[in-house]
């Protein structure tokens, strides 16, 4: 009310009250500034000040699902659980591919590799102080494949023998050949060969889990458990977990308790989980991040543009390609699948959709771990060539010109790349074969839902190794695979893989991986279009001793923050 | 009066009951469910989980251990993608921000809006009236998510301002910002249109012919029944700024309520939707509940016909 006696006043001393009033605001807005010019320290960025208490700043992508590895699936977590657990070996920061000890000292095989020992490092121990025995491999082992617990990466210990068996609830424990021979030693017996199991062991499925820890707080089956809350957190990794802000970060300290503590570089790492890579790139230039998950597409040109030292780009053990519904007509004709894949000009979509993170590919599975990528035989080595034969094999199929063909659906997520890709694909089709597709953009749940369960015509897909083994990519075309979901299957095939599973000799697996991709690609249930690359940036000023890995898994540890 | 307003409360009590069976039961039939992940999972393994989570029962009986859950134990459920966080714990860590966030937005608002609206309607048809209405429109027409970016790149430049995140004071003032401009359009030009309407009617006539000045007028004769349709507008306004705005929340990196609406959304979250929605609906009650008293402090005729 005090306004309208103001108002009432006449006009001069109306404008004297509101001098007053810009006094106070005059007032108000001084300490405003004053507020803001302390909160501005002394003008340096987060980026210099975290550098300066050595804490590394890591763009993490996505908001991590869980700590405990048992919960968790996403590549997100994984970076985090590989900071905070280690296993029997851990990556060689030197070298792809390579291990080195980690819980460990050493390890041995029989000839046929199917059966491991594994001798632990006495000094080991938990981070409250406990050690690391045997015991806890066993526990941990015990947990994800026990049928009442519900672990959803449990296939990732079918090697072990009796496992899938005892995962299904079809065998007892005893039965599965994980055991402690004393409190330091691990005997693994494999289903057959394994040569590449050390491979398998960096993926944190493999780790022990604190059994004191995780049994102290509801036990073996208890999913709503919180022993891995960030809060009070035990591990035997080179950091333990220190602080969790949901969407905001998730900060780890040096594990004092770690056996290799001096060599460990940094003194914290904060995980930002930014899913949106525009943010991302923008808090990166904007001095918030020293290294960023991922630059998109349409921002390579202004990252490089701001931040030329700094913009990486590295390839990544994942394939982009469309999967082809071969139950439905048109589509079960191979004639048919052929041609919509050589009709694709593939340099044309990585130069122009994904800014050449990437490279144009027929085949299925990368390069990389021994293994070379082949496209199938046959394919013509120019575009112009390859569309003439594409429309030639339409017509022979009876759609000369795209006369008759039906209009499929070209199912896609709703994330921006997949959807430009699609559109460009579209308009290939449609210029080359007179072939319309119908692109469907759903969200990611009901697009994963429509394509596991086939309900789909052509679906853009991806797949990305979880360990360095072309097997990781090549057994997903298995009859009944889980993520086969093309209808595609073929005796051949699978008995190829079977056999590369059980086959130790290298060379000789590696080969027959190769034959069953060749044999899988000539049937063209699938559309491969190129293996992708990582683009993102990494500060040239703060960050020591990085290296490229295919998998996004180097050490974190061994990265060095400098001011 | 209090029986005005236990009516009211009764029927949020309702609302907010009719919002969460709806909710509850569009959720679950939506395509896939919350262990849905890059690989397809087994089938064992699938009905391990469902199972533990006693997704395995039918809706109703679920329907019905969800309330239970409520009403006697206060516990929310737990969300079932990031296995081992409660509901409760989510909300409780999420809505400070939001709040936070949605009051200094709010602020930024009423302070510009308002006044602008006044200015308007004080120059009808005059320059200042077309600047201040094509500012607005473009409040209006500019989504925040180009709004956004615009700021980080430009102001987050500045010291002391920071261009996303969450770690310092100074973060809010950005994403605030966007949401206070955006709302302020809308209220510049409710605020307009409110007062002119109060000021073409005879009551104003009277006024002037009193002799009563310019000034007076407006604040004294015009304001109060002019900033009726602006108050409804914030009490909706309001809980929808304070339950987070996902586009503003991403391009800052606020982490806010409105990431996890439409993150528990598209991740098939299901107790944590039915928590959020749950959050929302009473904020939603309370702030409409809120509007209803200040409209009636403000409009004698409500007051006559809540007494009544």
């Amino acid at each position: 009310m005090s306004r309208c006696r103001i108002v009432g006043l006449p006009t001069r001393v109306f404008y004297d009250k509101l001098g007053a009033v810009m006094r106070i605001l005059t007032v108000f807005l001084c300490i405003l500034s004053s507020f803001l010019l302390m909160n501005c320290g002394d003008g340096k960025n987060s980026a210099q000040s975290f550098a300066e208490q050595k804490i590394l700043l890591l763009g993490n992508n996505s908001e991590p699902q869980s700590l405990d590895p048992h919960k968790a699936t996403a590549v997100a977590d994984g970076k985090i659980i590989s900071c905070l657990l280690e296993g029997m070996v851990r990556p060689d920061p030197e070298q792809d591919g390579n291990v080195l000890p980690g819980m460990a000292a050493r390890w041995e095989h029989n000839e046929a590799a199917d059966e491991w020992t594994f001798y632990l490092r006495e000094e080991a121990c938990w981070s409250d102080g406990t050690p690391v025995t045997a015991e806890d491999f066993v526990y941990a082992y015990q947990r994800l494949l026990h049928p009442q617990f519900g672990g959803r990466y449990a296939e990732m210990l079918y090697p072990i023998q009796g496992a899938e068996a005892f995962n299904k609830g079809h065998a007892e424990w005893e039965a599965v050949g994980v055991q402690a021979m004393d409190a330091h030693t691990l005997r693994l017996q494999l289903n057959g060969p394994t040569p590449h199991l050390l491979q398998l062991m960096l993926h944190f499925t493999w780790f022990p889990l604190p059994r004191h820890h995780v049994e102290a707080n509801g036990g073996m089956f208890d999913r709503r458990s919180h022993w891995a809350a960030a809060e009070h957190w035990v591990g035997n990794g080179a950091y333990i977990a220190d602080e969790h802000r949901l969407n905001n970060y998730l900060s780890v300290r040096k594990n004092p308790h770690y056996y290799r503590v001096a060599e460990v570089k940094n003194e914290g790492i904060r995980f930002l989980p930014i899913v949106n890579g525009y943010t991302e790139t923008r808090m990166y230039l904007g001095g918030k991040l020293h290294i960023s998950n991922n630059v998109p597409p349409e921002m390579i040109a202004y990252a490089k543009q701001e931040a030329p030292q700094d913009f990486c780009r590295e390839p990544y053990y994942c394939t982009i390609f469309y999967r082809l519904n071969t139950t439905r007509k048109p589509l079960n004709d191979v004639r048919v699948r052929k041609a919509l894949s050589l009709a694709i000009d593939r340099e044309t979509l990585v130069s122009k959709v994904v800014r050449g993170a990437g490279t144009p590919t027929f085949s299925f599975t990368p390069s990389g771990a021994g293994y070379k990528a082949t496209g199938p035989s046959g394919i013509a080595p120019t575009q112009a060539e390859r569309e003439n034969e594409a429309r030639q094999l339409l017509a022979e199929a009876g759609y000369a010109e795209g006369k008759g063909f039906p209009t499929l659906v070209l199912m896609t997520t709703s994330r921006d790349v997949q959807r430009i890709m699609a559109e460009t694909i579209q308009a290939m089709w449609a210029e080359k074969l007179g072939v319309h597709v119908e692109i469907r953009s759903c969200e990611w749940t009901a697009y994963k839902a429509a394509q596991q369960s086939m309900d789909y015509d052509i679906s853009s897909s991806s797949w990305s190794g979880d360990y360095l083994d072309a097997a990781t990519f090549v057994e997903l075309w298995r009859s009944g695979g889980g993520n086969n979901c093309t209808g595609w299957s073929h005796e051949d095939f699978d008995r190829a893989t079977e056999t590369a599973a059980t086959t130790g000799d290298a060379q000789q697996r590696s080969s027959l991986l190769q034959q069953a991709e060749q044999l899988m690609l000539s049937c063209h249930p699938i559309i491969p279009l190129y293996h992708s690359e990582r683009t993102y940036l990494r500060s040239s000023a703060h960050i020591r001793g990085r290296q490229p890995r295919l998998l996004d898994n180097f050490p974190l540890d061994a990265i060095e923050v400098v001011p | 009066m209090t029986k005005l307003l236990l009516r009211r409360l009764g029927q949020g009590v309702l609302v907010i009951f009719v919002l969460e069976t709806i909710t509850f039961f569009l959720v679950r039939m939506l395509p896939g469910n919350p262990f849905l992940g890059e690989r397809k999972l087994p089938r064992h393994i699938m009905e391990q989980l469902n199972a533990l989570y006693g997704l395995d029962q039918s809706a109703v009986v679920q329907y019905m251990n969800y309330w239970k859950g409520i009403l006697l134990h206060g516990d929310f459920g737990p969300s079932l993608v990031r296995e081992g966080l409660q509901v409760s714990r989510i909300i409780a860590e999420a809505f400070p921000v939001s709040l936070t966030l949605g009051i200094v937005g709010m602020l930024i608002a009423i302070c510009i809006g308002i006044p602008a609206g006044m200015l308007s309607a004080c120059y009808r048809n005059k320059w200042p009236d077309a600047v201040l209405m094509l500012l607005a429109m473009l409040g209006i027409c500019i989504p925040a998510f180009v709004i956004g970016p615009v700021f980080g790149k430009t102001l987050g430049q500045l010291p002391g301002l920071s261009v996303a995140g969450w770690d310092s004071a100074m973060c809010i003032v950005l994403p605030a910002l966007t949401l206070g401009l955006i709302n302020a359009a809308y209220l510049a030009r409710l605020t307009r249109g409110g007062m002119l309407e109060v000021l073409s009617q005879e009551y104003i006539r009277t006024a002037k012919a009193k002799g009563a000045g310019g000034m007076r007028i407006m604040f004294v004769h015009a304001l109060r029944s002019g900033l009726l349709p602006a108050v409804s507008y914030l009490g909706p306004a309001f809980a929808a700024l304070i339950t987070g705005s996902f586009v503003v929340e991403t391009c800052f990196q606020v982490p806010g309520m409105g990431l996890h609406f439409v993150n528990a959304t598209t991740d098939r979250d299901y107790f944590l939707i039915q928590g959020l929605v749950l959050c929302y609906g009473v904020l939603i009650v309370v702030a409409n509940l809120v509007v209803d008293l200040v409209l009636i402090a403000l409009n004698p005729r409500l007051r006559a016909q809540g007494t009544a």
